[in-house]
C-alpha cells in the first residue's frame, strides 16, 4: 500500500550543504539523502573526483529529502531559493512521489 | 646585473630539481590532454602528512626557543598579511572591470598561506643545504588567520555601505573555522605533539623521511590543476591575471625587508627569512577557498581561484622560491 508524499532535491555548492540541511530538519523532515556528484551548470563545471585544490569551494552536493506533508516541501524549497540562492548556485524542484512505510516520514 | 645573473642561475638550477620539475611537468601532460588524475583523497592526505610533519618538527623545535626570538617573526607574520590585504584592497577594486567583492576576496586568498607551496620552499632550502628555525613554518597561521579574517571584515564593512543596512561581521566563527579547518587542525595538533609529547621516532622514522616524496606527488598535482583551472580565469578580467603575476613577488619581496630586520634585531636565520618571504608570497588552497566562498558570498569564485590557483601559487613556487634564494645569498652571503 503506498501514500502521496513530496520529494524535494536540491541541488548546490557544497559550503551551503549544513544550511540548506538545517532548513530541512526544520521543516519538519524526519531524514534526507546527500550525494556527491559533477556535473554542469550556469557558472562552471564542477568534478568531485579531482583533487580539490580549492578546498571544497567548487563541489556540488544534491540533497533529496521526502516529506509528507506537500506544504512543508514547498517552503523548503522557498526557503532555500530565496535565502540561499540569491549568491549560492543551485536548483531545486519537487516531484510527487508514492512511499511505503508512512511512519518514516512524519514526526 | 650580478643579483639579476645569480637569479638566472638559481632558477635555472632550481628547474632541474624535483620541487619545479614536477610542477612543470604536472603543467605539461596537463596541456597535453593527459587523464592522470591523483585521486582527492590521495591530495588530501599529502597535505595532511607535510602540515603533521611542519607541526612536529616545529613544535619539537619551540622547547628549545627563545619565545622572545619567536615574537618578531610572528608579529611581522600578522603585519603583512593584513597588509596584503590592505593593499589588494586599495588597488583591484580600482582597475577595470574588477568588482569590488571580487577583489577583496582574491586580496584575502593571496594574503593567506599555502601549505604546498611553504613545504617546496622548505624542500628547496633543505636540498640548498640553507638552514632555518623549525618553527618558521609553524608562523603560518598567524598569517593566514589575520589575512582571511580582514578580507572578510572589508567586504562586510563594502556590503554595509551597498545596502544601508548595519550588520557586524563575526570575527571569531571565521577564526574558529579556520582552526577546525583541516590545514590548521593537522599542523596545530602536530605543534602541540611535539612541543609536549616524544613523537621522535616517528617523525624520525615515518613523516621526515616521506617529506620530500610526498612533496614531488604533490607538486605534480599542483602542476595538473594549475593547468586545468586556467580556463576558469578565462571567463574573469585580465587584470586578476596580471595581479597574480605580480602580486605574490611584490608580497614576497615585502616579507623578505621586514624579515632581514628580524634578523637583524633578533637574529632571525637568512633561511628563516627566506621562508616568511614564501609564506607571504604563496596564496591559499585547500582551506582559504572554502572559507572564502562561504563568508563572500557575493565574490565570484571563479576570480580569485582561478588567479591563485592558476597563476598565483606557480609564480609563488617557480619564481618566488628561487628569487628569494637568490636575494638571500646576495643579502646575507649564504
Amino acid at each position: 500500500m503506498t501514500h502521496k508524499a513530496t520529494e524535494v532535491t536540491i541541488v548546490a555548492e557544497k559550503v551551503i550543504q549544513e544550511q540548506i540541511v538545517e532548513i530541512i530538519e526544520r521543516a519538519g523532515a524526519t531524514g534526507y539523502t546527500i550525494l556527491e556528484g559533477s556535473g554542469k551548470g550556469q557558472h562552471a563545471r564542477r568534478t568531485h573526483e579531482r583533487p580539490s585544490v580549492a578546498g571544497d569551494a567548487f563541489d556540488i552536493v544534491k540533497i533529496e529529502a521526502i516529506l509528507g506533508d506537500r506544504a512543508a516541501a514547498e517552503q523548503v524549497a522557498d526557503e532555500v531559493a530565496n535565502t540561499l540562492f540569491t549568491h549560492y548556485s543551485g536548483i531545486v524542484y519537487l516531484e510527487e512521489v508514492e512511499i511505503l512505510r508512512r511512519a518514516r516520514f512524519w514526526r | 646585473m650580478e643579483a639579476l645573473a645569480d637569479f638566472a642561475l638559481t632558477f635555472v638550477g632550481q628547474l632541474q630539481k624535483p620541487t619545479l620539475a614536477f610542477l612543470l611537468g604536472g603543467m605539461l601532460i596537463a596541456a597535453l590532454g593527459s587523464k592522470l588524475v591523483i585521486p582527492d583523497a590521495v591530495y588530501r592526505f599529502i597535505v595532511f602528512m607535510l602540515l603533521m610533519r611542519i607541526g612536529l618538527a616545529g613544535g619539537m623545535e619551540i622547547r628549545n626557543a627563545e619565545p622572545g626570538d619567536i615574537f618578531l617573526p610572528a608579529l611581522i607574520a600578522v603585519a603583512v598579511g593584513c597588509l596584503i590585504v590592505i593593499l589588494g584592497r586599495a588597488v583591484l577594486p580600482r582597475l577595470p572591470g574588477v568588482k569590488v567583492e571580487d577583489g577583496i576576496a582574491t586580496a584575502g586568498l593571496f594574503g593567506a598561506v599555502s601549505a604546498s607551496t611553504l613545504a617546496a620552499a622548505m624542500v628547496v632550502l633543505d636540498e640548498e643545504g640553507v638552514v632555518y628555525e623549525a618553527w618558521v613554518p609553524a608562523l603560518y597561521p598567524f598569517m593566514d588567520i589575520p589575512a582571511l579574517v580582514l578580507a572578510i571584515v572589508f567586504a562586510g564593512i563594502h556590503q554595509q555601505r551597498q545596502s544601508g543596512a548595519h550588520k557586524r561581521v563575526r570575527i571569531w566563527p571565521i577564526v574558529a573555522d579556520s582552526l577546525r579547518g583541516s590545514a590548521l587542525s593537522a599542523l596545530l595538533l602536530g605543534l602541540l605533539l611535539g612541543l609536549f609529547t616524544r613523537p621522535e621516532s616517528v617523525f624520525d622514522s615515518f613523516y621526515d623521511p616521506l617529506f620530500k616524496g610526498l612533496l614531488s606527488v604533490l607538486m605534480l598535482i599542483m602542476g595538473i590543476e594549475a593547468y586545468a583551472r586556467l580556463a576558469e580565469l578565462r571567463r574573469v578580467a585580465h587584470w586578476f591575471a596580471l595581479y597574480a603575476f605580480v602580486a605574490p613577488l611584490v608580497h614576497g619581496l615585502l616579507a623578505f625587508g621586514l624579515g632581514t630586520l628580524a634578523h637583524y634585531a633578533t637574529g632571525l636565520s637568512p633561511g628563516g627569512v627566506i621562508l616568511l618571504a614564501v609564506i607571504a608570497s604563496s596564496n591559499s588552497d585547500i582551506s582559504g577557498p572554502p572559507t572564502l566562498r562561504a563568508a563572500i558570498p557575493a565574490a565570484n569564485p571563479s576570480a580569485y581561484i582561478g588567479s591563485s590557483t592558476s597563476i598565483g601559487t606557480p609564480m609563488a613556487i617557480a619564481v618566488g622560491i628561487p628569487l628569494y634564494l637568490s636575494l638571500g645569498h646576495w643579502v646575507f652571503g649564504l
